[in-house]
Parts: C-alpha cells; structure tokens; sequence
C-alpha cells in the first residue's frame, strides 16, 4: 500500500518467493533485491545491512590486459574488470536454488554470479571470454547490414541505431541488451573481462522492442539505472566469483565516465504537500520521511532543500518528493473532502440528441449494436469503398477504417436470420472519410417492406423534430436503382434509404433488408424540441383525391409545397399516393396524385365549401406548377 | 288508430320478449324516433285541444312506463347473459403471456449513460473528444514524449496509426489538453468514448473498448478531493456503500498515480475468486495532474491543480451483467442485445 503490489506469495524450498510488481518509475532503483530492502527498511523502519564486497586483488594490472574505447555517447558509462585463473564449474547448491526460486536457470558459475548480482543490485552485468577478443573493447553503433547472432542462437541483422559492444572485428553484444555467440564464456575459459556499464535508456528501450527482444537487462537499462551504481555492482560480482571460482582478480578497474552524474536540489514548500494531498503533517514529520529514503534535506524555512540521491533519477519535480511522502505517511489516512461546489454541469447538445435518436430508435422496436471501427479487405473490395488504411492493421479483417456502416450491417442481418424472424438493428457511430469523423446512423430491417422502413424513419424526423424531408430516387452504386431513396433535409442530402444493389445481394447472399444510413452530423443540425400544440378538432375530416400532370423533373417536395402554399389553415394533410411515368403519360411529364385532407375546428365542413376550395386550388397549380389535372 | 289497442299490443309483446335481441327491437318498434308512440303524436295533433290534452297526456305516461320497464329488462337480460356467457370460462392464469418486441439499447450505453448521469450530478460537464488524433495529443501532451518508456509501449505495441503519422486515440485523456486550452478554470469534465489498442483478442482483450476519462482543474485540488469524488462515484453507481482504498500506482500523466481498489462486492472483502482472494478489486487508474499536462494546456501548474481518472466502461459493464466474453459486446448477436 506504500510501494508495490504484492502479486503473489509463493513457497519455493525453504524460501517465499513474493512477487512484487515493481512500477515503471522505480524500476531504476527497485528491480532489485537492494531496493526492495530499502523500502522495506523505511517502511518497517529497520536499518539495512549492506554486503559490502571482499576483494583480494593481485599485482596484475588491468591497463595491460584490457583496453576500452567508448566512441559513442550513448555509452554513458563504461566500467570493467579482469579476472584470471578463473575456474569455470557448475555454482553451489545455494546460489542455484536462488536463481531458480527468482525464475533464472543456472548455467555455470561465472554467467550465474552476474546474473544472481544483477538481481541483487539492479545493475546488468555480462562475462566475455577474454581469449576471445580481438584487440580492446569498443562501444560504437553498428553499421547497417552488420550482423550478429546471439547467445541464444539467433542471428540480428544491425543498423546504425543499435548500440554495439565490439572488439576490432566484430560485435560482441547488443549494449544493454544481450551478449552476442562470439565470446561466450565456455567450460576452457579461464580469464575473464566483466562489464558494468550504463547506456542511454531510450536508445535500450526503442532497440530492445524494435528487435523484439527484451531482456532482463533491457528492461533495467530502460529505467534510468544510477550511472554511479556500476562500480559497486561490478566489485560485488568480482568478490562473488572469486568466492566461487577462487579467480584471481587483476587490479583497477577500467572505468570510461566522461560526466559524472552528481546529486541534484529540489527546492520543496511544504504547504504545497500538504494541500495537494489535502493532510496536514508537521515539516518534521516530512524531513523524517525524505530523510530515511535516502534524501538529503536541509533548510530551516517553509521551504526544503532536498538533495536527491543519484539512485532516484524518477525524482525531479516536487510532486515526484510529494509523492514519496504521501505514500509513506500513508493515502489510507488522507481524508476523503469532496470539492468545493463550482457550477452545474452543462448539457452537451450533442449526446443530447444522440442519446434522443437511441431512445426512439429503441421505441421503435430496434435493437442497438456496436460495431467495430474497422472494415477488412473483403468489405472495401465487394461493396466498393474508398477507405482510410491503417499502417498496422491487426489483421486483414480489421484493415480499413469504415466509411460506412452499411457492410456490418449487412453482416448482422446474415448472421442473425438463421435465428431471427424478425431483424430491427441500428447503430448511432464514427464513420471515417480521410481522416475526417462524422456521426452516422445506419439501420436495417429485415424483409422487403419499404414503405413500413420510411414508417419508421418518419417517426424518427418527427420526434426529432426534423421537418422538410424529401425522398427522391438515388443514383449511388451502392444501393438498389430501383429500391432506394435519396434522403434530403431542407435541400442537402442527408442520407439513402433502401435495399443494396442486386449485385450485391447475390454477392453477399443475405435476406431480403432494408437497409438506412443518415448523416447525424447533418440532421442534428435540423432537430428542435419545439413543438407546439395543434388544436384539436371535434368536427369531421374531409378526403379529397387530386391527379394531375406535371414535368417529371419537379419533386415530389416541391409540388407540396406548391400545394400548401396555394391552400388555407383548413387543409391539414398532404400525402402523395402515387407516382406513375410511362404510358399515356408523355415522357417529360409524370402523373401524381394526392391525398388533402381538409379539416375546421370550428365545423363540419360541406362539400360545396369543400369542392370551391379544391377548385381554387387546382387552378392555382396549374398557374405556378402548370399542372394539368387528369380525371 | 285506438291508443289502447296499441297499449295492449304493446304490453302483450313486452311480455314474450325473452332475450336482449327482441329487447332492441320492441324497443326500436315503440319508442324510437320513428316508432309507433312517436306516430300516434302525430295522430293525436289533429284533435280537439281538450282531447288533444287528455290524450297527449295518457301517451306520454305510458311511454315513460315502458321505457323505465325496457330498461329494467335490460339490466336484467344483460346480467343474465353475462352469467350465462361465464359459466365455464375461466382464465388460466398460470399460461405464458404473449411475447412483445421491444426495442434494446447496447448495454455499454445504458452503463455509460449511468456514469455520465453521476457526474453530471457532481458538476461534470460531459464532452466528447475525437477518435483520430495526432501523436502529440495522444502521448507528447500528457507527457509521454519521445523516448519515454510508456511512449515505447504505447506507440510501439499499442497504438494504430495512419498514413500521415496520426493515430486512433489509445485513451480518451488525448482530449484533455485541447479542453484545457478552450475552458478557464474551474474545469469539471468527463470524456466518454470509444478508444484503440493495438491487442490480439480474446475474452478479456478488445482492440476497440469504451472508457469515460475525468478531469477537474482549479486552484484548490487534492488527493483529498479525488478520493471522495471517486468514492462518490462508486457508490452512486453500484447503489451502495462501497469502501475504497489507494494504491501507489504510475502513470505519466498524473503525479502521484494512484490505482483505486474497491472492497470486493462478491465477498464483502472476505477474498473470493472474484477478487483473486485478496478482498479487493482494482477499478480504476487516477492521480493528481502533471504540471507538464497541466503547461501543455496552457495554464500555470503553479497556480493550478487538478486530478484526472480513467474508468473502463466496458468491465463494470461486464461485471454489472456477468459477461464473461468482451467480445460479445461487437458481434451485432441479438441474442446477445436482446438481453438488455
């Protein structure tokens, strides 16, 4: 609750394994057993024993056997050792356990003593089989094209972003990463040169995952390792193998470290930590805190000079300081305040309408799907679309962004007609034209019924609060010629309605469906909520039918309006019944009819008033519209 | 015509009438508009004044006898129909009613609809952010920049990208920045949506899923405060007591990160497979606001504070109903949507 999670407490021998996820800002200095008893020292507030290494150098001198030329820098530091007469056998039963237990396999002693002090210290540490190097050690990046296989047999082909560890002929390892087959450490070893370096973790992060190859020093030299922690680390593995091997340690160390990493000051107010995290704990307490976890803190005022240990490269601002004395002093003991009141929440127009749209749609018996945002190959290819192409598609299904939502709904109308009789789906979603996003509402009914579709959606314009919609035919390639609907609100397409091509039906082999797709964008830019109420009559409706001939390029929408605007308030209702071009009708003229309802609130209107408004009517047609009645 | 004849012919039909039928009809015969009462009026017009009185008189008190006595048949008949009509008729109740087709909303949308209600109610304005984005929204501005660690995770195994270097948004935080550069402090908003990951999925892995992201900005802001506006949350939406618990977590965009647990529903924290037998459930990733995000969107870290956090829409939504297959959530199955 302090640190990490626990994930796991598991038995292994006489030994408890626990299993602590370490977060990503602290694997710098916790993806060790050395940071796990630190924390674990400031929390149970116990001192910390540190094993300090036991070396028994000879007179040897490591600037005659060993030189390291570091000639990029993204090497930040380079520290090494030689040892001889070095003994290479299995490790003791001991050191074999615990690197099982930590879920390492032991391989000899030599390569387990870097890797048990890896563990222990955090700092990655590699064994090259000094016999094998040709000349000195080099850290250069690679050169493109260049190859190098690995210790686990696998074989990398380079380019200039890798960071290599070579001699003056080959590479040796991938820097940070892994050792390379070249100069592995074998049962006829016998001397040794230890690498404890320090790279740029960026350059470690981006290589170890273009080469899709992380490692256990990877993902530690991925998180700001403390540059100044390869000398102790590398002391301590010598001192280890000594132990086991009774290798003879050359004396010095080579050591390339052009700028040393010095602590660094963070000034800290304390009124700011206790109003972000909303406590109220004495300066003494907070000094307390830093100064156990390894800060270095002084100053006498409200403000605190905290001197940050080169092990904490995750502390740079004042939160991070914040931060670590929140956890330790303890979240579970911040109080919970709501905030103060400021204003209400404003009502988002958008969601407004959509979740509207949702609502009728559901009240019309449809059922709302969720589709994914992506089409595949085969959708683009057989319905013809243009569409955005992802770089990295997860598969071939998933390749395209969807222009249209059209195709998964022809989907859902396959897949659930073996089960269902009757089909009512929608989905209110993004579709994507380069790149551009508009809202769309796209459903589909099953059966051949077009009219009961239209039913629907006039129910949708109504409650919406849409009004001027005109349905003309449609001339796109996607959708049935004969079958379809243009939709248009107040003059601007705003979506089809229809069943798709005949070509596409065979192709898809679907059920008979009526499909729609509307541009929300669009037709939320024509939905109101004002409704006023119509009064209501108690006298008697009137049917009358008109027919006539008009120019077969004049809409339906137009003669409408043609008709509303030549009657009175006593004509309620226009609807068009039929529409019919061809014979006996000449061809740049079609013949409609319609049926007006006329009705009074005040009476029952008779049909010579009736009659004389029709009348009227007709004649005002046939001046604006030139309509010729047809009896 | 002589008025006592028609009374008695009248009286002698009233008596053989024997069901609601032949009712009707005697009554349409006699007293009608056009019956035969209505036609000895007219009769009775052309007598003397005095007669005219007389009789008018002795008509009008036997129609109103007649009519009280039809109606008195009526009732009867009618009950005694009625008794007829329900012997032997009894419904059986226990028979299934009939199936009606409703319409269903998605229940990701019930669930998202829920939360936004909640913070509404706490002074969150809900807004949406888009889907497609460019890198430095989705990573630079919440301060995951080049080279950083999460950026390599994110960008290098998570993220999808298109052709010109813009990528499908990996969280919904991305609109967190262009909303502090177009509102002034005090800021309350949530950002619910659907958002991309680069995933091989499974039943517990989508590369499309919803998550509805929270950010408060103010001068005055606290860990305090995030604690009980979250905990507010999650008893508003779980309709209960719920107690809530912090974890040290990391995220680059908040400092300190936080992983909020909930005590385990199931097992009231006694430990259960639920909540992996430790008594506690982990819903939600939230923490105090980087300055470097809270510079990005053009506002001074110094004097402003903030808290933000990411909720999944899709696991509440899964534990709420016991889906235990995300992918039941994409594939348009109405057996599946028809549930909800």
């Amino acid at each position: 609750m302090h640190s990490f999670e626990v994930e796991s407490v598991e038995k292994k021998g006489t030994d408890c394994v626990l299993n602590i996820d370490v977060l990503p800002d602290r694997a710098g200095d916790c993806l060790s057993h050395w940071g796990i008893a630190k924390e674990l020292s400031v929390l149970l507030n116990k001192k910390m024993i540190v094993l300090a290494p036991k070396l028994k150098r000879n007179k040897l001198k490591v600037k005659d056997f060993l030189s390291v030329k570091v000639e990029d820098k993204d090497c930040l530091r380079y520290t090494s050792m030689v040892l001889t007469d070095v003994k290479i056998g299995p490790s003791p039963k001991w050191l074999q356990e615990k690197l099982i237990a930590c879920g390492q396999n032991s391989i000899n002693n030599v390569v387990d003593a870097t890797n048990f002090i890896m563990l222990e210290t955090g700092q990655p540490l590699h064994a090259f089989d000094y016999e094998k190097i040709n000349g000195g050690i080099i850290v250069r990046k690679a050169r493109k094209g260049e190859k190098m296989m690995t210790l686990s047999d696998k074989e990398y082909v380079l380019d200039e972003n890798v960071l290599l560890i070579s001699d003056s002929k080959r590479p040796l390892a991938l820097a940070g990463i892994k050792g390379g087959k070249g100069c592995e450490i074998t049962e006829d070893t016998k001397t040794i040169v230890l690498e404890s370096a320090n790279f740029n973790h960026k350059l470690i992060s981006q290589t170890a995952r273009r080469l899709n190859l992380r490692t256990d020093a990877s993902i530690r030299f991925e998180n700001n390792l403390d540059p100044n922690l390869t000398e102790i680390a590398i002391e301590r593995v010598a001192s280890l193998i000594q132990e086991l091997s009774g290798a003879q340690i050359v004396s010095g160390v080579v050591d390339v470290y052009k700028t040393k990493l010095k602590p660094w000051n963070i000034k800290l107010n304390i009124s700011n930590v206790n109003n972000l995290i909303g406590i109220d704990i004495s300066k003494a307490e907070m000094v307390k805190i830093l100064t156990s976890l390894g800060f270095v803190v002084s100053g006498s005022s409200n403000i605190l000079n905290v001197l940050v240990p080169t092990s904490r490269q995750d502390v740079i601002i004042p939160e991070n300081l914040i931060e670590e004395i929140g956890r330790v002093y303890g979240y579970d003991k911040v109080p919970a305040v709501l905030p103060c009141f400021s204003e209400p929440a404003k009502t988002n127009l958008d969601i407004y309408w959509q979740n509207k749209a949702k609502d009728i749609m559901k009240e019309l018996g449809f059922s709302e799907a969720y589709n994914y945002s992506f089409i595949g190959e085969e959708e683009k290819t057989v319905f013809d679309l243009k569409a955005e192409e992802v770089v990295n598609p997860v598969s071939n299904y998933y390749k395209y962004l969807r222009p249209t939502i059209v195709p998964q709904m022809a989907r859902i109308i396959k897949e659930n007609s073996k089960f269902f009789k009757d089909v009512r789906v929608f989905e209110l979603g993004k579709v994507f034209n380069s790149q551009k996003e508009t809202m769309v509402l796209t459903g589909t009914v099953m059966g051949e019924d077009f009219s009961l579709v239209k039913g629907y959606l006039n129910i949708l314009f109504d409650k919406l609060g849409v009004e001027k919609v005109s349905y003309s035919s449609s001339t796109n390639k996607m959708w049935h010629v004969k079958k379809t609907a243009e939709i248009k609100v107040g003059g601007h397409v705003i979506g089809h309605l229809g069943s798709l091509s005949s070509n596409l039906i065979e192709v898809l082999m679907i059920e008979d469906a009526i499909f729609f797709e509307l541009d929300f964008d669009e037709l939320q830019k024509h939905c109101s909520d004002k409704k006023d109420y119509e009064q209501i009559s108690y006298h008697p409706p009137a049917l009358r039918d008109i027919s006539g001939v008009v120019s077969e390029e004049l809409e339906i929408e137009e003669i409408v309006e043609a008709i509303e605007n030549s009657s009175n308030e006593l004509l309620k209702s226009v609807e068009v019944f039929d529409v019919y071009k061809g014979k006996g009708i000449a061809s740049d003229k079609k013949s409609v009819s319609f049926h007006l309802i006329y009705q009074s609130e005040e009476k029952t209107l008779d049909s010579k008033t009736i009659d004389s408004m029709v009348n009227e009517l007709l004649n005002k047609l046939k001046q604006t519209i030139s309509w010729e009645e047809r009896k | 015509m002589d008025f006592s004849e028609l009374k008695n012919n009248a009286e002698k039909e009233l008596e053989k009438i024997v069901d609601s039928k032949e009712l009707k009809e005697f009554s349409d015969k006699y007293l009608s508009k056009k019956g035969e009462i209505r036609k000895f009026f007219s009769f009775v017009k052309d007598l003397a004044l005095e007669e005219k009185k007389i009789l008018g008189q002795e008509i009008n008190e036997f129609a109103t006898v007649l009519e009280s006595k039809v109606l008195e048949m009526e009732k009867e008949m009618r009950k005694m129909e009625r008794e007829k009509k329900e012997e032997g008729e009894k419904i059986d109740i226990a028979a299934p009613g009939k199936v009606i087709e409703t319409g269903h909303l998605h229940p990701m949308t019930q669930v998202r609809r829920e939360m936004e209600k909640i913070f509404e109610s706490m002074g969150f304005s809900v807004v949406e952010g888009q889907e497609i984005e460019d890198e430095w929204h989705n990573f630079d501005a919440l301060n995951i920049p080049e080279g950083h660690p999460a950026r390599d995770a994110l960008s290098l195994g998570k993220t999808f990208y298109l052709k010109n270097k813009n990528v499908l948004r990996t969280q919904t935080s991305s609109a967190q920045v262009r909303y502090m550069k177009k509102m002034k402090p005090p800021i309350r908003i949530v950002v619910p949506g659907r958002v991309y990951r680069y995933e091989t999925t499974d039943a517990s892995h989508e590369i499309n899923f919803y998550q509805i992201e929270g950010l408060l900005i103010d001068e005055n802001a606290s860990v305090a405060n995030l604690k009980a506006v979250l905990q507010r949350f999650l008893e508003l939406f779980f309709k209960r007591k719920v107690e809530i618990r912090l974890r040290p977590s990391y995220f680059p965009f908040t400092e300190p990160s936080f992983e909020v647990d909930m005590r385990c529903t199931v097992c009231e924290g006694k430990g259960c497979s639920s909540c992996k037998k430790t008594g506690w459930v982990e819903i939600l990733g939230t923490g105090m606001v980087h300055p470097n995000v809270i510079k990005n969107g053009g506002l001074d870290p110094k004097k402003y504070k903030g808290f933000a956090f990411g909720i999944s829409i899709d696991r509440p939504t899964m534990m709420k109903h016991k889906i235990n297959d995300i992918r039941l959530f994409h594939s348009g199955n109405l057996k599946f949507l028809k549930q909800f």
